[in-house]
């Protein structure tokens, strides 16, 4: 069995990044994307060069001409001296060392902090040597193709990995819901509802091919979950009101209602049961009781309502969901309602699926019905409207990495060192789609 | 991060957590890699207070050969437990019966994590062990009178650890020799790795004279001799790297660090090689930056147009 | 390098039969240093002279209108190509025509090392000749780096800028190179030292 070294699958998002081996069923490692590197007295980069800032040019050409880019004082071990996930942030806690975060709105942003946060990835936490083993790499939707050679230029050359397979983060969560028991076939078409800690993003994929021109993000996801929570604890002036206590409410208690009003009247009537106590223990052996109310329900119901939380954005998500397949060609709509599948943190509230079902459902139903009233007598036969949820919810991505990388065929898909260095890096701007029809 | 740790940090993480204090027991399954092919399997089969630690080592046989089975026994005693299908050699935690103290805990998990290590040390103190023989009874005899075996010194233990590399590790009764075998794949890390070997050889020249001596050739050194399995084509993409170790190396303080050391040699050297060409890219990033940057000068700055907009008002961009 | 930048663009300004103070710093030994200034100055001479290029259609095909040195479908509006050549190592081969310039480098190589840097380079730069609009995606044979001027970017662009960007290109190649070099070197030790020390 080992004559075959497993992929490596590597996930790196913008707040987070999943390390692992491809077959298992949760990644190594899980870390933030953050580097932090020794920061040259003074800070600001540009000093050393004196020359104004590069601006209006694409970033895989700068390398993101961030601090540090002073390159006569750089014949030492500076490159060398950083660490990388939470190592990085204690680090950057003490002086000397600046964080960094690579990754801005799911796109590599500063290459070079990049490709020194995978050569800590892959010698320090993995383990494994790049010529031995292959690749899988996940990639936003609409990532431009200049990143992706960036990125094989990267593989490739400097770590020399065996091969190398690049995937987008919807078609992964996709797969990643195959192992739900309401998913009887192994399609890649679908919408994927990603709500991780900045961004949520509604994108439709059909036949493993994303929909560039519906997708839409959504400006509420997790954190603003976790600033709700804060603000209500202290409005109600509890004993300890900090972010990362609103944090450990937000996943701890909450859950999403069928209906506002009801679940107010129902917290009044069973106070008891529905009123929690949390306690935060302090390092110094200290702790103190928080009361937990409304927020249980009120603080995932921004999604549905969001009125209750900005004051600019005030659509809900499932509207935006109904438009996003609205705005997809119509042969692969019916698809696209069949199979609406969650991925990322932000999704995984109790009954977030069910809400979200009816709440398309109620849309979709109530639009048939004008139609229908509209055609003068014409009989529709439905829309089959279904949110999966499942146990791999949380790392999506990350799981349908694992479970392509792990099948026999997998290898196959890959541009290997070979073709990289016959062909050059516009190689990667192809790849065929794992998983896609033919193959199991 | 200049060298490499010794222990697997997954497993070190993982335990840690576990044997932390008021951690709930969860099930685990993962399979993960290290360095040079080994496979560990990290399971809780029976229940999740039992997590079992597998090891998959491709050259496991050669490793028993040369008495990996004691040192492992020495290492986890009561631990072993029979490997589990598809793998070498497992271990086996009981997060009930666990040590009382801390520092067991630690300690604990600090040698399981190291599971990879201590397979590996076999040859080495295997050979360590007859260096030491041979040193006593060479010490009977002139250096002119010995008998051949005692000059010559011992067998050369291979161990094929990867699929075109080797290290072999031959003990006389002065030194203990090392040698890697190490193929460059690549043009580029051929001309850097010959870089850098050089390095190595100068180093004890100039900065540290008690360092171990490092030899580099293309073709095989006299020691591998006679040993099949030996490419002598001497194409350049093979390369052989020999430490020779000295007595001050070999005392019994040394040993346990002398062979963690030398064992990540291989990928220590591996992995800096990539480095560099990482930081060379990062050069040239900042270098085509600034060809861009002279080139964009040549384009003559823009006239300031005035823009229309629908209702026949003009304005002006602002930049 | 700040203050290299601008003594050399100094130099362009000036008239180049003057000489300019040889107070140059460079890294090079001081008889390549000054071989390498008339090497300069003799392609940036001959590079201003074939850039007088003017908008010219193909003749092979209607409604067409291509680097007349590439195609080379049209003998007679090519003009006789011309090499400067400081050594063996280095020289620049400049091929004129009538609406374009095609520019090969030979970059200085001195051994394998430098040679694998060099390649290194170029593969980077070309993979974004995009950005470059005058780098030619593929050097020509015998060339580690081209450039390709037409008509259309010296109407565009300032002439004499063009010019400098392809002489300080090839100065600062030679610097990076260079550099990388010792770079190299320096973190060879530096490695090697530090897996040795613990035996120490």
């Amino acid at each position: 069995m080992a004559n075959q070294t497993p992929a490596v699958v590597m996930d790196n998002g913008t707040g987070y990044s999943k390390l692992g081996f491809a077959g298992n069923d949760s990644p190594s490692f899980v870390f933030p994307t953050a580097i932090s590197t020794k920061s040259p007295a003074g800070g600001a980069g540009g000093s050393g060069s004196g020359r104004p800032a590069v601006a209006n040019k694409p970033s895989f050409l700068t390398g993101g001409a961030g601090p540090g880019s002073h390159l006569s004082g750089k014949r030492g071990t500076e490159d060398l001296d950083f660490f990388i996930g939470d190592e990085a942030l204690s680090a950057s806690s003490g002086p000397g060392y600046g964080v960094h975060y690579p990754i801005r709105h799911g796109q590599v942003d500063n290459w070079d902090l990049m490709e020194r946060f995978w050569s800590n990835s892959i010698f320090k936490y993995l383990r494994v040597e790049p010529e031995d083993h292959y690749f899988l790499l996940t990639e936003p939707p609409l990532n431009p193709p200049e990143n992706r050679e960036n990125t094989a230029e990267i593989m490739f050359e400097s770590f020399n990995c065996a091969g190398l397979y690049i995937a987008v983060q919807a078609v992964l969560a996709l797969a990643a819901s195959w192992t739900s028991s309401k998913v009887q076939d192994r399609s890649l078409t679908g919408t994927v509802i990603d709500s991780g800690a900045g961004v949520t993003h509604v994108i439709p994929v059909a036949e493993g091919y994303v929909i560039g021109s519906s997708i839409k993000s959504v400006p509420i996801a997790g954190r603003d979950i976790t600033n709700f929570v804060q603000s209500l604890l202290r409005d109600r002036g509890e004993p300890d009101s900090s972010l990362a206590t609103a944090e450990r409410i937000k996943e701890e208690y909450c859950y999403v209602s069928p209906d506002i009003v009801k679940e107010f009247s129902r917290f009044d009537r069973e106070a008891d049961d529905r009123f929690r106590k949390h306690t935060v223990n302090y390092p110094n052996g200290k702790s103190v009781q928080v009361d937990v109310g409304y927020e249980r329900f009120l603080a995932p119901e921004i999604f549905f309502n969001p009125e209750i939380y900005s004051s600019d954005f005030l659509t809900p998500l499932p509207n935006i969901v109904d438009t996003v397949i609205q705005t997809s060609p119509i042969d692969v709509r019916r698809g696209l309602y069949k199979n609406i599948v969650l991925s990322g943190g932000s999704t995984l509230y109790k009954d977030f699926g069910r809400r979200l079902q009816r709440d398309i459902r109620h849309l979709v139903d109530a639009r048939i019905k004008a139609s229908e009233a509209k055609s003068g007598g014409a009989k529709s036969g439905g829309l089959d409207v279904q949110v999966i949820t499942h146990k791999r919810q949380r790392h999506g991505p990350w799981f349908g990495g694992s479970l392509l990388g792990q099948t026999p065929e997998f290898r196959s898909y890959c541009h290997t060192k070979a073709e990289y260095d016959e062909i050059g890096p516009s190689i990667v701007r192809r790849f065929a789609l794992l998983g896609g029809p033919g193959s199991t | 991060m200049l060298l490499l740790d010794y222990q697997n940090v997954l497993i070190e993480s993982l335990l840690r957590d576990r044997f932390a204090e008021g951690a709930s027991p969860v099930s685990i399954d993962q399979v993960v890699s290290d360095f040079d092919g080994v496979t560990f399997h990290i399971s809780t089969p029976e229940g999740k207070t039992k997590i079992v630690v597998s090891i998959n080592v491709k050259c496991f046989a050669e490793l028993v050969q040369y008495g990996a089975q004691a040192i492992l026994e020495r290492e986890y005693g009561p631990y072993i437990v029979a490997p589990e299908q598809g793998y070498d050699f497992s271990v086996q935690v009981d997060l009930e019966s666990l040590p009382e103290d801390q520092e067991a805990k630690d300690d604990l998990v600090r040698r399981i994590s190291l599971l990879k290590r201590n397979a590996m040390a076999a040859p080495f103190e295997n050979a360590f062990d007859e260096f030491k023989q041979l040193q006593e009874e060479a010490s009977k005899y002139t250096s002119e009178s010995a008998p051949q075996g005692v000059k010559e010194g011992g067998e050369t233990r291979a161990i094929h650890y990867r699929d075109e590399e080797a290290i072999y590790i031959k003990a006389s009764h002065d030194r203990v020799t090392v040698i890697f075998s190490t193929v460059f794949r690549e043009e580029t890390d051929r001309i850097f790795g010959k870089v850098f070997l050089q390095e190595f050889v100068d180093a004890r020249r100039r900065a540290i004279q008690n360092a171990p001596q490092v030899l580099f050739r293309n073709d095989p050194p006299l020691e591998l001799e006679g040993i099949p399995g030996i490419n002598n084509s001497g194409s350049g993409e093979i390369g052989y790297i020999t430490f020779v170790l000295f007595p001050r190396h070999l005392t019994d303080q040394r040993r346990a660090d002398v062979i963690s050391h030398i064992q990540t040699f291989r990928d220590y050297f591996h992995y800096h090689i990539k480095a560099s060409k990482a930081f060379i890219h990062t050069r040239m990033r900042k270098r085509t930056a600034d060809f861009l940057q002279v080139l964009r000068r040549a384009r003559p700055e823009a006239e300031e147009k005035e823009r229309k907009t629908a209702t026949g008002r003009t304005f002006k961009v602002a930049s | 390098m700040r203050k290299r930048r601008s003594i050399s663009q100094a130099y362009a300004r000036q008239d180049p039969c003057v000489d300019t103070p040889a107070s140059v710093p460079h890294h090079e030994a001081p008889l390549s240093s000054q071989s390498l200034r008339p090497y300069l100055q003799c392609v940036r001479s001959s590079l201003t002279a074939a850039l007088s290029l003017s908008n010219f259609a193909s003749q092979a095909s209607e409604r067409h209108n291509v680097p007349e040195i590439e195609a080379a479908s049209s003998p007679e509006v090519l003009l006789n190509p011309l090499t400067v050549s400081r050594n063996e190592n280095e020289k620049v081969y400049i091929e004129p025509s009538i609406n374009s310039v095609r520019i090969s480098i030979k970059i200085k190589q001195a051994d394998e090392i430098e040679h694998i840097l060099v390649h290194k380079f170029t593969r980077f730069l070309t993979q974004r000749a995009e950005a470059f609009f005058i780098l030619r995606r593929k050097p020509v044979k015998g060339y580690d780096i081209s450039f390709l001027i037409t008509n259309f970017h010296t109407e565009e662009m300032l002439k004499h800028k063009l010019v400098d960007f392809i002489i300080q290109f090839m100065e600062e190649v030679d610097k990076e190179i260079s550099e990388m070099k010792l770079f190299l070197n320096a973190r060879a030790r530096f490695v090697a030292e530090s897996f040795l020390t613990p035996f120490d």
